[in-house]
């Protein structure tokens, strides 16, 4: 976890379980409660400010308040699993917490190619697809110059 | 990364967090009378009472000073995780401070606010193994109808000490903890020798 290679692999898994379904977590739900854990932090509902640059590079302004739920869980071997997401879901916080913390251990392998590596991949799709149908809305728009003088 | 010291601490965070805030508002009322905290977490070092003012008073913008008993891995880690709380090293900037029964015969540095906001000033949290067995004093002021007889296990310095940092309406309050008992003993509060 110290290293940085493994630590982007961490983030991208914890982005994975973030940005999943709770329906697309449920499946593995049995497996991933099927271990003695406890809550550190119980799943908890928050506030957080989204701030925003135009353009990505703008000046940074305040986009809005969104909700998040987090969660952090410990296994019975010390492993911490911990969770952010966007919206209000408890036992969503919670599965992905424990999948941070499952995929710490001896099976990530296991817990990469059963779990992550489909979510991932129907995230893709799900992305690509909206862009696609984003793109095909997209407006140029043109300055015609005037004959003023 | 502290994550292997981390425990769980209030088992509902809304509801142990006002009932610890609530025994707060009440011990700084009435200066000097026993509050006691029922189903609060502890922490290896810390007594069930001090804990759980710590996890209702402290959050983001409240630097926290450890006296160097309390400075252990252990504390720092669950109380930055659980309050967010910065830890400071400087006196001067502690909006609460963490302290045993040893660190009370100095209190230099500890901000007594100013005599615009005298709010501002460091709330000190004083651990201590009993809130009885010390030499009976009197209590009075705010709060204390006519007078409170209060035993404090505490030396003679620091009621002078106090005397001392106390210029009205700067000073400092403070709480006193024992288990899951607290006593609060605002700044306001006169203490006075028991007569025999």
């Amino acid at each position: 976890m110290q290293n940085p290679a493994s630590h982007t692999e961490r983030q991208h898994w914890i982005g994975v379980l973030a940005r999943a379904s709770r329906s697309e977590l449920q499946p593995f739900e049995d497996a991933l409660r099927d271990v003695e854990y406890r809550l550190i932090r119980a799943p908890e509902i928050g506030m957080t400010l989204v701030r925003g640059r135009m353009g990505g590079n703008g000046a940074p302004f305040n986009v809005g308040e969104m909700s998040v739920t987090r969660c952090v869980v410990r296994l019975a071997d010390g492993r911490t699993g911990y969770s952010y997401l966007a919206g209000r879901d408890k036992v969503h916080a919670e599965l992905a917490a424990l999948a941070d913390a499952h995929l710490q251990g001896v099976q990530q392998r296991h817990w990469l190619a059963e779990m992550i590596t489909p979510l991932a991949t129907v995230q893709a799709e799900r992305r690509a697809q909206k862009e696609a149908e984003t793109a095909a809305t997209k407006v140029e728009f043109f300055t015609l110059v005037r004959g003023e003088n | 990364m502290s994550a292997q010291l981390l425990q769980p601490a209030f088992a509902d965070p809304v509801l142990d967090a006002q009932r610890g805030f609530r025994a707060a508002l009440k011990a700084l009322a009435g200066p000097g009378v026993i509050q006691t905290l029922h189903a609060t977490p502890s922490l290896e070092g810390l007594a069930p009472a001090t804990y759980a003012l710590c996890l209702a008073l402290l959050d983001v913008d409240t630097p926290l000073w450890l006296a160097p008993s309390f400075d252990t891995p252990l504390i720092r880690a669950n109380l930055a995780f659980h309050c967010g709380c910065p830890l400071t090293a400087k006196r001067e900037d502690a909006r609460f401070a963490l302290l045993a029964a040893d660190d009370l015969l100095d209190l230099g540095g500890f901000d007594t606010g100013n005599d615009r906001y005298p709010d501002q000033s460091c709330t000190l949290l004083v651990q201590l193994p009993s809130l009885y067995g010390g030499a009976g004093l009197v209590w009075r002021g705010p709060g204390i109808e006519s007078e409170h007889n209060v035993a404090l296990p505490l030396a003679a310095g620091f009621w002078r000490e106090r005397e001392r940092r106390n210029e009205f309406p700067r000073g400092l309050d403070l709480f006193f903890t024992a288990g899951d008992d607290l006593i609060g003993l605002p700044r306001s509060t006169r203490i006075a020798e028991e007569r025999a």
